[in-house]
């Protein structure tokens, strides 16, 4: 069949740029047209995004690609510009413009009272912008430029209220940061120019040259694993977290939009994307990455005291269980990773969304502060509640079926992982009890008004927690339709009751602990930190991580800068001095030599004369030239 | 119709007109001079945007070569034989254009125009500044058009006379030291390409011609008919003699070495590669804003074109053999010029350690000794042309406004002036190299293209961008976010005509980044030629 919307895709991201544009321009002077301007351009690439889906959903429509803007040539080397759709990405498309649609929307009035509103939007504009670029990319130059430029705007929009230095510092560390994972992509770029025939760099090419054999085993691997390293640093994958936390600075929205449902998530869009160049022993990697970052994300959680942060936190580690499903390697395992990105952007938007809505109402992040909120914010904690189980992983929550796919396929491939998975989900189910209860339940612990926010925050809430529950519904054990329209391959016998029942225990014991600890009765201070004080610190601290990078590198780094600078001010220069020294010394000596006394300059001239005549007497016998 | 006229004479020698015009300006008229010192500027990119515009890219020599006998001195035939018809040495006004002088060509024309404007800060004596100004636009014009090697001395001595006194009388507090410091250091590096400029027109410049009369004996620095003598098997140049003095003229492999050297020496020092680097910082820092703006912008890439010009395509082999020494000086350049700019506590420090590090993808590009490198060295010449004169013009809006450039006592700029913090946000990201600007196109070509001949190397140097990243944010962040001072509560942003430059500069960066094809275009041709000429 023709591919009628695909050949048109191009106009999706093309309305978020525009919006930008007019935005920049002349944002100054459009008031609340900015907002508005923004939503509608999203609004647009949503329903465009609506009729792609659908057609790509109503059968075998053939993948379509474009690729005729030439961006530089030579004469043995072409890079070009293009766009190209196919089922992930056309997922990826839908959920994009879904998740930032309902954020431009929610923003309205949670940016409301901020004097810099529409720079905010001309921001979240230029992300919507390059994010959905990024999935549409056609080769992986292309995927690499829309890489740093979602990065930018991650780093703009932490940087937003830029008079805060903790704001400052965040944007500064998110950068820097993941360019460290960029170098990695950036690498890997090199190499596959080198090895893929042709300098191309488009996915099809490097698919045929995998397939093809065209590339080196050894090579292949290490091509893997740079791509992963881009990955870790955009998806806040360890080592390189660090900066996802404390990207907690920006503005509650971004935090729902980039920093949980669509930017970071494209470092396991990336790996789905490149998994041609994945060999097994790269796919190893990123399985134990994804797990031990998915249980490590879990443990600081359940101590931290910033509501974002516990957010933050858990998204880390649902991201590890992304990258965890990628790396088990079956076509199921892949199919669920997707199926869990799919699912955590919609509940982890949800639950940023209601903490924004918390936020909002009573100006506090501090949970240790909050208490009682669920008398006077229903909407927000009905819909947080909801939420909070679908991150669990609560039967029939979306968060359950999508966890359950990835524990069934480590449970029949690697049972290692599947251990960990499920600790790591009873401690998601604990954590995120914890702030409920001592968000919503009790009584409240400092001094407050809360009050519910209007219909431009609650409803985005409602559609999103309408979201956390059906989503799921689009790949259950028996009915694994998304996997398959994902991959193309039958996935309908992975189905193991045993998996189900344990992670619902699991699920429902984290909860429970979590309840008798902070929701039965009001509590004063955390049990945690009072029961058992040096883990509490340990994990509270975030296992000294931040501490460490900055004596290792940091510290350093700077140091070797002041070492250098004193060797540039001293011995560089210092030499240069010698030389002119030595230059002024000889120019004295000549001075002494012109001392006014004529039989000198006699005697001069006479020693000259000589070597003259001897010279061009000399050249005579010695002819040169 | 512009093939007809001597467009690259018109293009070089077009300020004079400038001059001529102010001249006749009685010297207290500060409004005429600056308005005649602008428009002035204008004729030549003008003329440039036609060239741009008439240049045939399927070419890859030099096109619309003008060429007139210009000095010829006769030498002594006392020796020589009677079929020796004249014996001379001819300097000839030889201009040309290829693919590789293009784009320098324009950003000239585009980034003298915008220096002009950011020159109404200029406080004192404003004929004298934009006459030498004009002069300065001559020599630059000169060097990159110039088709024989003794007038590109010429041009290129020309271009340090204006520098000097402009760094000298319209520069901040340590200005005389560091005129000083600028030409005798710089005098030095001309000295080494003058001799090294000698010996090739006495060697290699050397040409026998069969006329009418009888031979006519020839010395010249036509870069034509050094090429020709080089690159053929039988001219004298290349035939070893049978014993040492029997061809004065022949070019030994150990001369070649030694020229090269010089050469790399020489245009090392203007580019700069370390460790002679030390009299740029001066300059950067001392030196009047629209100066820097010039300085960093375009005389540095006098460095490296004349290092591609006559080093890489006169001495291919010696080259070649060196692309690692080459390589290992780029990451050099990179790595040490990054880690201090991240230890600088004043503004243009940094950016003049940040131009080295800048400079170093430069030489990683040529190094790289293929196709995609070189065009990599070239996009990032251009591209680092438009980005560090539009951190210098923030520089004179800054300084202007707060009378500071110590980091230390800078900060939250955002909020009292939103605009030019934008701006300066624009141009940190332009210089880390964020794609869809146009760092971001040299940086990676050169680095694909030495990752093609020197994998390791060019790992290493791509680890350069993330202390880029570090120090260049570190920077940038530190002037514009955070809390700001109560006593820049009232500054104001960015006038029309500080921000017209501003939005141009920032135009050209996202031109060349988002269609960096606009200028690879062009250089294409001349560059395959190149490679295939000397053997890549």
């Amino acid at each position: 069949m023709d591919a009628v919307y695909s050949q048109y895709a191009w106009l999706i991201p093309l309305f978020p740029l525009l919006a930008f544009v007019i935005l920049v321009s002349m944002g100054r002077h459009m008031k609340t047209l900015g907002a508005y301007t923004s939503i509608i351009a999203v609004a647009i690439s949503f329903v465009l995004s609506i009729l792609l889906f659908a057609e790509r959903m109503s059968g075998d429509v053939n993948d379509y690609a474009w690729n005729g803007f030439t961006w530089v040539a030579g004469g043995e080397f072409t890079l070009t510009m293009g766009f190209e759709i196919n089922n992930l990405n056309a997922l990826m498309l839908l959920v994009v413009t879904l998740v930032s649609l309902l954020v431009n929307i929610y923003s309205k009035e949670y940016m409301r009272d901020d004097e810099r509103i529409n720079v905010f939007y001309a921001y979240v504009s230029l992300f919507t912008f390059s994010m959905l670029a990024l999935v549409m990319s056609e080769n992986l130059l292309q995927l690499y430029i829309f890489w740093e430029l979602v990065g930018v705007c991650s780093f703009l929009l932490i940087g937003f209220w830029y008079y805060k230095p903790e704001a400052k510092a965040a944007a500064k560390k998110a950068f820097i940061v993941t360019r460290i994972g960029d170098v990695g992509l950036f690498i890997a770029i090199l190499l596959l120019f080198w090895y893929v025939p042709n300098h191309a760099l488009d996915f099809s090419s490097i698919h045929n040259a995998v397939e093809t054999n065209q590339i080196p085993a050894g090579v292949l691997t290490l091509i893997a694993l740079l791509i992963f390293i881009g990955a870790i640093g955009k998806s806040g994958q360890f080592p390189l977290h660090t900066w996802l936390p404390d990207a907690m600075e920006g503005p509650t929205p971004i935090s729902a939009l980039i920093h949980a449902a669509t930017m970071v998530a494209a470092g396991v869009y990336l790996v789905a994307r490149t998994y041609d160049v994945f060999t097994p022993e790269a796919l190893t990697v990123v399985a134990w990455v994804g797990a031990f970052t998915a249980i490590f994300a879990a443990t600081i959680a359940v101590a931290q005291n910033d509501l974002k942060r516990v957010l933050a936190y858990s998204t880390i580690s649902q991201l590890g269980y992304m990258m965890m499903a990628m790396g088990i390697g079956t076509a199921a395992a892949y199919a669920a990773g997707m199926f869990h990105l799919f699912t955590h952007a919609f509940f982890k938007a949800l639950l940023f969304l209601g903490a924004g809505s918390v936020i909002h109402a009573i100006q506090k992040q501090d949970i240790r502060e909050m208490g009682g909120l669920g008398k006077t914010m229903k909407v927000t904690m009905w819909t947080f509640a909801i939420g909070t189980l679908a991150l669990a992983g609560l039967v029939p929550f979306s968060g359950f079926w999508s966890k359950d796919a990835i524990l069934t396929e480590a449970y029949d491939h690697h049972p290692a992982l599947f251990v960990v998975g499920l600790i790591a989900a009873f401690f998601t189910a604990f954590y995120m009890a914890r702030l409920f209860f001592l968000v919503f339940a009790g009584e409240k612990r400092s001094e407050y008004k809360a009050q519910e926010n209007n219909g431009w925050m609650t409803v985005p809430l409602v559609i999103l927690a309408v979201l956390a529950v059906v989503s799921g519904f689009v790949h259950m054990p028996n009915l694994p339709w998304l996997g398959e329209w994902l991959t193309g391959a039958s996935m309908a016998d992975h189905t193991s009751w045993l998996v189900i029942v344990l992670s619902n225990i699991v699920a429902i014991a984290g909860l429970l602990l979590g309840w008798t600890m902070y929701g039965k009765k009001p509590v004063a201070e955390d049990p945690l930190s009072a029961g058992v004080p040096q883990l509490y610190r340990l994990l509270n601290r975030k296992y000294y991580i931040d501490e460490i990078y900055h004596a290792l590198f940091v510290v350093p780094l700077r140091a070797i800068g002041h070492v250098l600078q004193l060797i540039d001010s001293y011995i560089v220069a210092g030499a240069v001095n010698l030389v002119s020294g030595t230059v002024l010394l000889v120019g004295k000596g000549g001075r002494r030599a012109q001392n006014g006394q004529v039989q000198t300059y006699g005697l001069i001239t006479l020693l000259g004369f000589i070597a003259f005549v001897v010279l061009i007497v000399g050249r005579r016998y010695f002819h040169v030239g | 119709m512009l093939d007809s006229l001597p467009l690259l004479t018109l293009i070089t020698l077009s300020p004079l007109l400038g001059i001529i015009v102010l001249l006749f300006i009685p010297k207290d008229n500060g409004k005429w001079i600056k308005f005649v010192g602008i428009a002035a500027t204008i004729i030549p990119l003008l003329l440039c945007l036609g060239l741009y515009a008439a240049f045939d890219r399927g070419a890859s020599d030099m096109q619309f070569k003008d060429e007139f006998s210009w000095i010829k001195v006769p030498l002594n035939q006392e020796w020589l034989n009677e079929t020796v018809d004249s014996y001379f040495y001819e300097l000839k006004f030889t201009l040309g254009v290829d693919g590789i002088s293009l784009p320098l060509v324009l950003m000239t024309a585009l980034i003298v125009l915008m220096a002009a404007l950011a020159a109404v800060h200029i406080k004192k004596r404003w004929k004298a500044f934009y006459i030498w100004f004009l002069i300065l636009q001559i020599g630059m014009f000169g060097v990159f058009l110039a088709n024989d090697l003794i007038l590109f001395f010429i041009f290129f001595e020309i271009t340090l006379v204006p520098t000097f006194f402009l760094i000298a009388i319209w520069g901040y507090k340590d200005r005389e030291r560091s005129a000083n410091r600028f030409l005798i250091y710089n005098g030095v590096g001309s000295a080494i390409m003058l001799v090294a400029f000698l010996i090739l027109v006495a060697t290699a410049g050397f040409q026998a011609m069969e006329t009418e009369n009888g031979t006519q004996l020839s010395y010249s620095g036509d870069l034509a008919v050094i090429e020709r003598n080089l690159n053929d098997d039988n001219s004298y140049a290349n035939v070893e003699p049978l014993f040492p003095m029997a061809n004065p003229f022949y070019m030994s492999d150990g001369l070649k070495w030694m020229l090269f050297i010089m050469l790399l020496i020489a245009f090392g020092i203007k580019l700069p590669i370390f460790p002679f680097h030390t009299w740029m910082l001066r300059v950067h820092a001392e030196a009047p804003p629209p100066l820097v703006m010039i300085h960093s912008g375009i005389l540095l890439k006098m460095g490296a074109y004349g290092l591609i010009r006559f080093g890489v395509s006169l001495f291919p082999e010696q080259a070649q053999s060196w692309a690692m020494v080459l390589a290992v000086l780029g990451l050099i350049n990179i790595i040490y010029g990054a880690l201090l700019a991240f230890v600088q506590q004043e503004f243009k420090l940094l950016l003049a350690y940040s131009s080295i590090s800048h400079m170093g993808i430069v030489l990683l590009g040529i190094a790289a000794w293929n196709e995609v490198g070189w065009q990599g060295a070239m996009i990032q010449l251009v591209s680092h042309g438009f980005i560090s004169a539009l951190f210098f013009l923030l520089v004179g809006v800054l300084y202007e406004r707060t009378q500071t450039t110590e980091l230390a006592e800078l900060g939250g700029l955002a909020k009292s002036i939103p605009f030019a913090s934008g701006i300066i946000l624009v141009a940190g990201l332009a210089s880390l190299g964020l794609p869809g600007l146009s760092g971001f196109v040299g940086e990676i070509l050169s680095f694909i293209g030495l990752f093609g001949s020197m994998p390791v190397l060019a790992a290493i140097g791509a680890l350069g961008i993330i202390f880029t990243a570090a120090y260049v944010l570190r920077g940038v962040l530190k002037i514009t976010f955070g809390p700001m001072p109560d006593r820049f509560e009232n500054i104001r942003d960015a006038r029309f005509i500080e921000a017209l430059p501003m939005v141009t500069l920032v135009a050209f960066i996202l031109l060349i980044g988002i269609y960096p094809a606009v200028i690879s275009d062009p250089m294409s041709q001349t560059i395959q030629n190149l490679m295939t000429r000397i053997g890549g």
